[in-house]
């Protein structure tokens, strides 16, 4: 007993040594208690003996643990001095005379416990001591008396009644019952769990190798030191060297550099900083466009486009499209973010730093300021201006106007087949020619004394009487007219093939009949010749042409002769039957011609052949154009129902360039199947124009 | 002997005109034997732009720099600088490679950085330059104040705070100079029109919204442009405040505080806090004498206060002690002191006077709900006096000296009998108007009238907005009544009735005075109607349209003169040279076109009138 309370002590003084943290209550009591129940203190012991087992050697295991539970058990028995190391060796000694062998033989591994079995048999089966009297020996090697057998009744009784019987054991080793503490409760049912039967235990601590491996391949080495752990570095030294020198020399510094200031005065006095730079001009960057009422949040309504403008924006093309739809947000909360902020923003930055930059200089031009400056129309005047009468009869549009002479007479012919005649000043129709085809063109002879008209009618030419002047007139055309129908006339060539001369007594006149349809007649200025354009060819003339003619004219005062086909118009002399030059595209020596995208060309014959100067006045085809004869005048008339009257004076100095001045614009007529005006002719004497219209009208425009 | 050639040119190579004096770009990468991308950086901070050639000698898709331009980017030290930087980049990657860390580190420490001051000073040799071209630098560091810091595009958080300070600086001088002239809400965001030594500098912020960053934007362009303007505006704020007396430095180490201090709580709140507080201070240090400290009552250098917990010890004591020095008192009468002996001391224009006069006599309050950074920014550089609702404001709701409390709400709860519920849009269209106008249309719960461009020239447009004429009304009625009795009470100025007979009255004096055309008369007529039925809404269809009726009969009876007019003018377009007419004409379809916009606009207002009758 004494011994083992010594030992507790000394485990306890090993505790506190190592300030275990995890001290029982128990072991602290221990301390103060000498004089206590002997079970007590064998419980006790075994757990600090555990204890320090499991402090000492961490790789004790669970076996050993187990075994000193055993032991613990055994010792409750009686108290006999035991000693840790030798009671492994004198376990066997004892042979237990337990009926019951199997337990025994567990029981007995017990005996190596630090614990001194008092039975000091050792590992022998304890049914050899069965029939002994005593179980064993001490370890002074007496034997250990059997227990008197209480009768089973005795032992039953008493087991009922007492509370703690299912903690009792019997112990056949040391033969006798041992009461199980809850401390060993405890640890028997970790044990039977499986686990380490101390809780503190733990089974996976961090394995301490103790053995020094460094640089031995052979843990041992017998080798004497270098001398090279004597020596200091030479390299380091060289380093260390190397070091103080950069100090010395300041390229190492310690402390950091003085930081400066990010921003100073960068532009001190605007005035000394007037130095010019040598390089280009800088172009400054437009400035972005300043927002409009469009843009804001909550613009007027009438910025925002309903909804079918929005959709009808879908089907605009994508340059078109507008890129910015106003919208309105009824409060300053409402409003989203801008999906596009940092989209704008690069763009603008792309634009910056690609763009080329121009310099352009932005004039603000008064468009007036653009427009010639033309001498004032009033001076210009006379020139027809506005409609003075109105020449109604017939019933087709008037495809062809021609004014005699004089200018008393003017014929027209329609394409209701009819040719009238007017006199101008009182609008009267003096006579009627009913031909059943569409009258292409009329045209008066220049000479006063023959007033013979020519009429192209599909494919005939008429040559006719129109009866007036005197009978001594009359009597002249009568017999011309008579006469041509007789002979072959000289003027029409040899050849007769192309057309035939009739006498056409129903209109009292000739009838020059061509294979095709003539659009055009056009006579000579002495009134001796006269042309005639059909689809095919002209009269015979001895000139080669190009193309279709389109029509052909001749001038009024030289020997030349126009003809335009339908890419360019040719000059030819009459004279000498040549082909004096050809006008690109188309009177004095300037031509004017009305082409049939709208433009009409002012050539000048002795210039080039290029014209002098295009006028696109009309959106429609010209459909003719006329100069006066004696006044500096001309005019174009066109299908788009306006007729234009230009001032086109020509200057004796040739120096001096023609000047073209547009002086009126003369409406009025109406168009029927997309044509407007036909026709358009001057009266020889007066500035007044005639004009046909599709609208069966024949209207005149004085000043 | 023969003359020597002046300049030796190899035979067959010709190099004369466009083609010897412009280079295309990647014959000019070739030369300067630069990457694309070193280039488009070194073309962006220098300013160089491609020009166009008379002729294109190669062609029309190629872009065109100038030979001087590229020998002026060719002698610029920034390029052997960017070398150097791209070799110790290489240098630190070798480390790297290497698994030489502390190499790397110490050389990440190390490394070559460069400034750009110097290009600045090139750019813009004179500050007006600098002023003149600072609308895109200044919309560039608003927008990038705005953006979230985004790992992806680069687009760090340094970077923002820094745009964040400088735009906060710059709007703290254009505040306390008064220099604020025109503002706009837009869907876009906020113009904002400075007039600053004569120069209208505009720029947009955006809404304080989430920003959102699209995929098809390169970033590092719009970096490379912002690295040069954040320069640029530092210069220029520096120069500025420098033209005030204040030490911009100050003003930064305060303001970075705020910033590192944004690191960790960051919220627009004290941001635009900040940002009235840094306008506060320069006025008090435009002052000669400094007021004596009152540091109870200063919430704002509490607030600092509380920041300046987060810093160092040391820094934060000697901050705290010029806060205390040099912010003024927050009571309103003492910042009102302040505010005119700033008045006294720098003789400004007739304009920033207005400015400045504008909110005079005013406090404002700011519901939650309002933009508070633009409004922060707004009322006192017109004059007037504010506060918010939150940390760190210099007065409470309930103060009752309050005039006016802006209100983005559908209904306003608790209401003060003392002072105005208004929209936000009333201060903008008040600040656009520089009058202040009625408040009626601006209550609570309201739709308010049209908000209008302050940058449109109405009359140059040909087209003016219903509200436009109003506001043009009272403005008149104002200049009016104000000038000869400077000290009018605002009960006066409030009555929109009063205003606008008034105005009427004024205008029709006006136009009896200069009532010698008969063009004039009829614009009266026109103006009377319009004018009655603004006021009696509108009965008087009956009169109107039977006018219309009598010009349709006039137009009918007297057709020719246009006709005429119309064949003068064709007539004289037929002797024009053909370039001149293509002019004529171009010029004549913008006017087309304008007047087609407009008479959509008539159109679609018709329509709202019809469909609203």
């Amino acid at each position: 007993m004494g011994a083992s309370k010594k030992e507790s002590v000394e485990v306890d003084k090993k505790e506190e040594e190592k300030k275990n943290r995890k001290k029982t209550q128990r072991t602290k009591k221990e301390k103060l208690s000498t004089e206590e129940s002997l079970l007590h203190l064998k419980q006790e012991d075994t757990a600090t003996d555990y204890k320090v087992f499991s402090e000492d050697d961490a790789s004790e295991d669970y076996k050993s643990v187990e075994k000193s539970e055993a032991g613990d058990s055994e010792s409750s028995g009686d108290e006999g001095f035991h000693n840790t190391g030798s009671n492994e060796g004198l376990a066997n000694e004892g042979q237990s005379e337990d009926s019951e062998p199997d337990q025994g033989g567990e029981e007995s591994d017990s005996s190596e416990d630090e614990v001194a079995p008092r039975n000091t048999v050792g590992d022998v089966p304890l049914e050899w001591y069965r029939d002994e009297k005593h179980i064993g020996y001490d370890i002074a090697g007496k034997k250990l008396k059997k227990k008197e057998r209480q009768d089973k009744l005795d032992s039953f009784l008493a087991n009922v009644d007492n509370s703690k019987n299912w903690r009792k054991i019997y112990d056949e080793y040391n033969d006798e019952d041992v009461e199980l503490t809850k401390e060993e409760t405890k640890l028997i049912r970790r044990m039977l769990k499986g686990k380490a039967p101390h809780g503190d235990f733990d089974l996976y601590a961090p394995y301490v190798d103790w053995f020094k491996w460094e640089d031995s391949k052979h843990p041992l080495s017998n080798a004497p030191e270098p001398k090279s752990r004597f020596i200091p570095s030479k390299w380091e030294a060289k380093k260390v060297l190397g070091l103080v020198r950069a100090i010395r020399k300041g390229l190492i510094k310690f402390d950091k550099p003085k930081e400066e200031p990010r921003f100073y005065m960068l532009w001190g006095d605007d005035a000394s900083s007037s130095e010019k730079t040598g390089h280009l001009s800088y172009i400054p960057a437009p400035k972005p466009n300043l927002p409009g009422h469009e843009e804001s949040y909550n613009p007027s309504l009438e910025y925002i486009p309903t909804q079918e403008e929005i959709n009808s924006y879908q089907l605009m093309d994508e340059e078109d499209r507008p890129k910015f739809i106003p919208k309105r947000f009824m409060s300053l909360r409402s409003i989203p973010a801008y999906e596009n902020v940092v989209k704008d923003s690069f763009e603008r930055c792309l634009d910056l730093y690609l763009c080329p930059r121009v310099r352009k200089k932005r004039i603000n031009i008064d468009p007036e300021s653009l427009k010639p400056k033309l001498p004032g129309r009033k001076d210009l005047k006379p020139y027809p201006a506005t409609c003075y009468l109105e020449y109604k009869g017939h019933k087709g549009a008037v495809m062809s106007i021609s004014t005699e002479t004089s200018g008393h007479w003017i014929a027209s012919g329609s394409s209701d087949g009819t040719v009238r005649l007017w006199e101008v000043e009182t609008c009267r129709c003096i006579k009627v020619w009913e031909f059943g085809e569409v009258v292409q063109y009329v045209a008066w002879n220049p000479l006063p004394e023959l007033p013979i008209l020519a009429v192209s009618v599909g494919q005939d030419v008429f040559l006719l009487n129109t009866g007036l002047g005197n009978e001594e007139t009359q009597r002249k055309v009568k017999e011309l007219l008579h006469v041509a129908t007789s002979t072959v006339l000289d003027d029409s060539g040899n050849k007769v093939s192309a057309w035939s001369w009739l006498q056409d007594d129903k209109h009292e006149g000739i009838r020059l009949r061509h294979f095709k349809t003539v659009y055009s007649v056009e006579w000579h200025r002495k009134g001796d010749y006269f042309s005639t354009l059909s689809k095919k060819f002209t009269q015979r003339h001895p000139f080669k042409l190009h193309g279709l003619p389109v029509s052909a004219v001749f001038h009024p005062t030289r020997s030349i002769f126009f003809v335009s086909t339908k890419k360019n118009v040719r000059v030819y002399d009459l004279l000498k039957q040549k082909l004096i030059k050809k006008l690109e595209n188309g009177l004095r020596d300037n031509v004017i011609v009305g082409s049939r995208d709208g433009k009409l060309c002012w050539f000048d014959m002795d210039l080039s052949s290029k014209p002098y100067k295009v006028l696109k006045c009309h959106p429609k085809d010209i459909t003719n154009v006329a100069f006066h004869r004696s006044y500096p005048l001309f005019a174009s008339c066109s299908d788009d129902c306006t007729a234009y009257v230009f001032h086109g004076m020509v200057y004796s100095d040739l120096n001096q360039n023609p000047l073209i001045v547009p002086l009126e614009i003369l409406r009025g007529h109406a168009s029927s199947n997309g044509r407007g005006v036909l026709d358009c002719k001057f009266h020889p004497r007066q500035p007044w124009l005639f004009t046909a219209g599709a609208d069966s009208l024949i209207k005149l425009y004085c000043h | 002997m023969v003359p020597r050639k002046k300049h030796y040119r190899p035979a067959g190579k010709k190099k004369e005109g466009n083609a010897a004096r412009y280079i295309t770009r990647s014959q000019a990468i070739k030369q300067l034997q630069v990457t694309l991308g070193f280039f488009r950086r070194l073309s962006i901070l220098k300013g160089i732009f491609p020009r166009e050639p008379k002729k294109k000698f190669k062609g029309n898709n190629h872009t065109y720099y100038h030979v001087k331009d590229v020998a002026f980017l060719q002698h610029e030290p920034l390029l052997d600088k960017f070398r150097d930087i791209r070799a110790y980049q290489k240098k630190i990657k070798k480390a790297e490679a290497k698994k030489n860390a502390d190499l790397a580190t110490l050389l990440r420490t190390r490394e070559p950085t460069y400034k750009l001051d110097k290009l600045v000073r090139e750019r813009y040799p004179k500050f007006v330059d600098a002023l003149r071209d600072l609308d895109d630098c200044l919309t560039m560091v608003h927008l990038f104040a705005a953006l979230p810091a985004v790992e992806r595009a680069k687009i760090d958080v340094e970077l923002i705070h820094n745009c964040r300070r400088l735009s906060h600086e710059w709007q703290a001088y254009v505040c306390r100079t008064y220099k604020l002239r025109k503002v706009f809400i837009s869907v876009k965001g906020i113009y904002y029109q400075a007039e600053i030594e004569g120069q209208k500098i505009t720029w947009l912020t955006p809404h304080a919204m989430q920003q959102i960053l699209p995929d098809d934007v390169n970033f590092s362009v719009m970096l490379t442009f912002l690295e040069f303007y954040e320069t640029l505006l530092g210069f220029v704020n520096f120069r500025l405040y420098h033209s005030l007396n204040v030490n911009i430095g100050f003003c930064m180490l305060y303001s970075m505080a705020s910033v590192s201090f944004a690191h960790l709580t960051y919220h627009a709140a004290i941001d635009s806090a900040d940002l009235y507080a840094l306008s506060r201070y320069i006025v008090s240090n435009t002052r000669t004498s400094t007021l004596e400290p009152k540091a109870a009552s200063s919430s704002t250098s509490e607030q600092l206060e509380a920041k300046e917990k987060e810093m160092q010890a040391d820094e934060s004591e000697l901050r705290l002690a010029q806060l205390q020095h040099q912010l003024p008192s927050n009571e309103p009468g003492a910042l009102m002191h302040l505010m005119e002996g700033a008045e006294c001391e720098n003789e400004d224009d007739q304009d920033t006077k207005e400015c400045k006069r504008l909110f005079k006599n005013m406090k404002f309050f700011l519901s939650r709900e309002v933009p508070r950074e633009s409004l922060l920014f707004v009322i006192p550089a017109f004059g007037g006096v504010v506060s918010w609702d939150g940390e760190a404001a210099p007065y409470k709701e309930a103060d009752q000296s309050i005039s006016h409390q802006i209100v983005d709400r559908p209904t306003q709860g608790h209401r003060y009998l003392s002072r105005e519920y208004v929209q936000p849009q009333w201060i903008y269209d008040c600040i656009n108007a520089r009058i202040i106008l009625p408040t009626e249309a601006y209550m609570v719960g309201r739709i308010p009238p049209p908000h209008l461009s302050p940058f449109v020239d109405n009359d140059a447009e040909g087209y003016i907005p219903d509200y436009a004429e109003t506001i043009k009304r009272l403005q008149a009625a104002a200049r009016n009544e104000v000038l000869p009795m400077p000290g009018v009470g605002k009960e006066d100025l409030d009555d929109p009735q009063n205003l606008l007979v008034e105005g009427y009255i004024s205008r029709t004096e006006a136009n009896e005075a200069a009532q010698t055309k008969k063009k004039m008369v009829t614009l009266e007529k026109q103006y009377h109607e319009e004018l009655q039925s603004e006021l009696q809404g509108a009965v008087m269809k009956k009169s109107k349209q039977g006018s219309v009726e009598h010009a349709k009969t006039s137009e009918e009876s007297v057709p020719d003169p246009k006709q005429i007019a119309e064949d003068i003018d064709t007539m004289s377009k037929l002797g024009m040279s053909r370039k001149k007419r293509g002019l004529l004409e171009a010029i004549e379809k913008g006017k087309e076109r304008n007047t087609a916009r407009i008479s959509k606009l008539k159109e679609r207002k018709k329509k709202l009138k019809s469909s609203e009758n």
